[in-house]
């Protein structure tokens, strides 16, 4: 083997390091977020997450976004909300009967009403309350379900 | 050697396929005229005439007349919505923000957003609406109100192509389309894309610039 010839295979092989050395970091990043998690949550409150997960997509991410960021002044985020997070029982009725009027969200004003979803029941509140307090970085933990029965 | 020579002709497989997509995206590339295409003899020769977006007369969130004048030899992209919208509204505008951050500052490029509940959706209301998304003046991006049945008449066949109603039965109260529409300098309809899908919107900001690129000749 050349010198010049050794010299492009190790250029190439750089080159390809680039992509897997990305992937490499964005895998281990999500991983060790997904293992916080699961060591806040108990083998159950796992199975609400995963739950909360598919229902917040159903009925949820339209407005607040998939990354739980919200929409600009419109819509409040969840990520790292002083609202949601230092009141958990209160998020439980927001997400049954929907609200109107103007809510402080970390400083924020937001003023947007919020529909009413009717058709969930208490587990699926509790689901739904599960995934969005432990998601983008909040780490609220296990949702007591004495907390938010009527 | 050999080990190299097949390496390097896989990377060079992998680099035209990149260039390949590459070239999809940005050739001057054809958009298709949408809509009913007439055609009539005048004097034993044919004319083509493609369906065209009517004159329109609405008012914007800074109480700005807009009419078909204000986007005369622009490229623009409608949608409809309405700002209580529990559905698909708030993931299209947050996908129109992506096109309106990237072209904003083209002065020959503009966008319509109309709503389709202008008895609650008025020009106040799309004033704190439009500021609360992120759009500071109707600059580039107009939230149009008006009359209501000019609004679904221009979404309609006659314009825009898109399902646009009242219906009791649907989340908030109205049906309405996700699309966005592009339009041409002449009025003509370049494209449909569903806004809700990040994807389709990617297709159109892609899009947009074969058209601006007629200003640049």
């Amino acid at each position: 083997m050349t010198s010049k010839a050794r010299s492009l295979k190790l250029n190439f092989i750089g080159l390809m390091a680039i992509p897997f050395l990305s992937l490499f970091v964005s895998c281990t990043g999500e991983k060790s977020e997904g293992a916080k998690t699961q060591e806040r949550l108990s083998d159950t409150e796992i199975k609400y997450f995963t739950n909360g997960k598919k229902l917040y997509t159903q009925y949820c991410a339209n407005c607040h976004a998939e990354n739980g960021e919200g929409l600009g002044r419109l819509i409040p985020p969840l990520k790292n909300s002083d609202y949601l997070l230092s009141d958990i029982p209160r998020a439980a009725g927001i997400i049954l009967n929907g609200m109107k009027g103007p809510i402080q969200v970390n400083g924020v004003e937001y003023n947007q009403p919020m529909p009413a979803n009717p058709k969930l029941n208490q587990t699926e509140v509790l689901e739904i309350l599960t995934y969005i307090t432990n998601s983008w970085g909040n780490e609220f933990g296990g949702v007591d379900p004495e907390l938010i029965k009527k | 050697m050999k080990k190299i020579t097949l390496q390097v002709i896989s990377a060079l497989v992998v680099f035209a396929a990149v260039l390949n997509g590459c070239g999809k995206g940005s050739s001057g590339q054809q958009l298709p005229i949408l809509g009913r295409t007439d055609y009539k003899e005048v004097g034993g020769k044919v004319d083509t005439i493609y369906h065209t977006i009517p004159s329109f007369q609405f008012v914007d969130q800074d109480s700005a007349l807009v009419t078909e004048a204000t986007v005369d030899n622009k490229i623009y992209v409608a949608d409809f919505f309405f700002g209580t919208c529990p559905t698909i509204c708030p993931v299209m505008k947050q996908q129109m923000l992506r096109v309106y951050e990237e072209f904003k500052d083209n002065p020959n490029f503009a966008i319509l957003s109309h709503t389709i509940d202008p008895d609650h959706d008025t020009v106040a209301y799309l004033k704190d609406f439009s500021e609360r998304l992120g759009v500071p003046d109707n600059k580039t991006w107009h939230f149009l109100t008006g009359n209501k049945d000019e609004i679904y008449e221009i979404g309609s066949g006659s314009g825009y192509l898109v399902p646009v109603g009242e219906d009791k039965d649907a989340p908030g109260g109205y049906i309405h389309s996700g699309a966005f529409i592009l339009v041409d300098g002449q009025r003509r309809i370049r494209g449909m894309y569903d806004g809700t899908d990040p994807k389709q919107v990617t297709a159109l900001m892609s899009d947009i610039p074969k058209l601006l690129k007629a200003y640049d000749e």
